[in-house]
């Protein structure tokens, strides 16, 4: 028996998506497994996860494309699937093919987006310049490179003028120079107020776009928070001529330490424990400094694999 | 309105329906020329074949072009089977209140595109044979306005079996295989007695009331049907390919 609530209790709060305890299995894949996270209303949260981790199965799970095994779901306050049809009138949606049609231009396929999905045409011109295709409007979307289509799929995804925008891999194959006009219009967008949801298996993507991530892996979520809190999370370089002995002194002290060719990598910020633990067995570092984490790192860290 | 809107300029903007139209055109011609034109200019050779002459000749196209069902059922599979997996589409059938609008939209604007290469077909079979065929004479009028209903009738029922197996195999490849496999299984099973009470291909075909002996006499599944259980037939199968289509769009999971 599905076990999906529609949880009319959830607070409103200031999520714009609350998840908890998703399951989704297809016959024995076991794609998501009691998955929890929350997207903060109003910031750009990147969706991190190695290929086959969960991301587009939570995608499709959010917006009723497929039904959870098990699970709560709320998105800008309402529950999932009771009101999907309130939801869907505010959330704008990439998710798998943007259903761009070729033969037609790039203004007349926003027409038929909008017609399809029983929205205005007034947006139509207004979206256009906002993705930077005004000039390109009358040209079949066929002969666009990967990066208009795609900026003319989230021209698509805004014409609802949605609260909440969510994106799977929209900047997967896009040259440097699409990456970064598709990154400004992100960027665009969440100044103005509107929840953006980005998923990406590319680390470095997320890292220069997202104020908050969510990092999952099998069906589970490994770390979700503010990005500059994931980064600056506290490890401490220190460098030494000689770090045998140091590895000891620190693991004695409590530290968890890790070794690399630049020397060592302490798990805490406590700087000033760290050179006092160190002088005391006699040890006097070269450098000690505070160690901002990439996100490949943060995700070594706490799965013990890279991404794939 | 928005949606008819939409769909039409999804279909007249692409190159598959008129890529279709011609090769229906053809293989009509094909027809016309096997059943008109090759007993005029070799008539040695087509002795045996039987002779059309006008103005039974122009029901007989009518028959001929309204038959040729895998057009219905490629179109259906093609153009839905495009949608099914896009954003758009995805997202606006989760609005519950829009679906059955969505679906009909598609369905309806499929089937007038069905009509309208059928009777294209059956236009350029009536040149055909207005030039080769002997005698005189052209259809009255209520004769027209049936070939255009019964062919209405067959493009509605052959286009809701495309978007039942389109919608229920969620793959434009497999589905076609499937409508193709229906096409071809069902025209035999037509001709078995106890199947061809409910057969859609016995009840197509034998709607135009067309036997035009020869070798071919007495072959036509459902002459000895009554019309309004040919009707009930095509009516039957409709409603089962929109159920399919409707069941088939509820099971997100696939």
């Amino acid at each position: 028996m599905p076990v999906l609530r529609n949880v009319a209790t959830m607070s409103t709060g200031s999520s714009a998506i609350r998840v908890r305890g998703l399951h989704k299995r297809y016959g024995r894949t076991h794609a998501l497994r009691g998955l929890d996270f929350e997207v903060p209303r109003g910031q750009l949260t990147g969706f991190l996860g190695p290929n086959g981790a969960g991301k587009t199965t939570t995608f499709r799970a959010l917006l009723g494309l497929t039904r959870p095994n098990e699970g709560e779901i709320e998105m800008l306050g309402l529950p999932v699937p009771a009101s999907l049809p309130e939801i869907v009138k505010k959330v704008g949606v990439i998710v798998e093919e943007p259903g761009l049609i070729k033969s037609l231009n790039g203004r007349l396929n926003l027409a038929v987006a909008a017609d399809t999905l029983g929205f205005g045409h007034d947006r139509i011109e207004g979206l256009l310049d906002f993705v930077g295709l005004s000039a390109d409007a009358h040209r079949k979307a066929g002969d666009y490179s990967k990066g208009m289509r795609q900026r003319l799929a989230l021209a698509a995804a805004m014409l609802g003028d949605p609260e909440l925008l969510i994106l799977d891999e929209p900047l997967d194959g896009l040259d440097p120079a699409g990456q970064h006009a598709f990154r400004a219009r992100l960027r665009d967008l969440a100044a103005e107020g509107r929840s953006v949801v980005v998923s990406s298996h590319d680390l470095a993507d997320i890292e220069a776009l997202a104020d908050h991530v969510v990092v999952i892996d099998q069906g589970r979520l490994v770390v979700e928070g503010p990005l500059e809190t994931m980064l600056g999370a506290g490890n401490t370089r220190v460098r030494l001529a000689d770090g045998a002995d140091a590895v000891g002194v620190l693991a004695a002290a409590g530290f968890e330490v890790s070794r690399d060719e630049m020397g060592l990598i302490v798990m805490s910020a406590e700087g000033a424990e760290i050179i006092r633990a160190l002088a005391g067995a006699g040890i006097y570092p070269d450098e000690v400094r505070p160690e901002r984490s990439t996100l490949e790192s943060v995700f070594l860290g706490l799965t013990g694999t890279t991404m794939r | 309105m928005s949606l008819l809107r939409a769909e039409y300029r999804k279909i007249s903007r692409r190159k598959i329906f008129p890529v279709m139209t011609l090769l229906l055109v053809a293989f009509v011609g094909l027809a016309a020329f096997f059943l008109i034109v090759f007993g005029e200019i070799a008539p040695e050779v087509a002795e045996g074949l039987p002779v059309l002459e006008k103005p039974f000749v122009y029901e007989v196209g009518a028959q001929q072009a309204a038959t040729q069902f895998w057009f219905p059922l490629v179109l259906a599979v093609v153009l839905l089977g495009g949608d099914l997996s896009t954003t758009v589409w995805a997202t606006s059938l989760t609005r519950e209140s829009r679906k059955g609008r969505q679906i009909g939209s598609r369905f309806g604007v499929y089937a007038v595109a069905t009509l309208l290469a059928f009777l294209i077909a059956f236009a350029f079979w009536v040149v055909l044979a207005l030039i080769f065929a002997p005698g005189e004479g052209f259809m009255e009028g209520d004769a027209l306005v049936g070939v255009v209903w019964k062919s209405a009738v067959i493009a509605v029922a052959w286009t809701a079996i495309g978007t039942g197996a389109v919608s229920l195999l969620r793959s434009v490849g497999p589905a076609i295989g499937v409508g193709l496999a229906i096409y071809f299984a069902e025209g035999f099973l037509a001709l078995w007695g106890p199947w061809e009470n409910v057969s859609i291909t016995a009840a197509s075909t034998a709607l135009f009331e067309i036997d035009f002996g020869g070798g071919f006499s007495g072959l036509i599944p459902g002459m000895g049907l009554p019309l309004w259980h040919r009707l009930a037939i095509l009516a039957a199968w409709t409603l089962l390919g929109l159920a399919l289509t409707w069941w088939g769009l509820q099971r997100r999971d696939a």
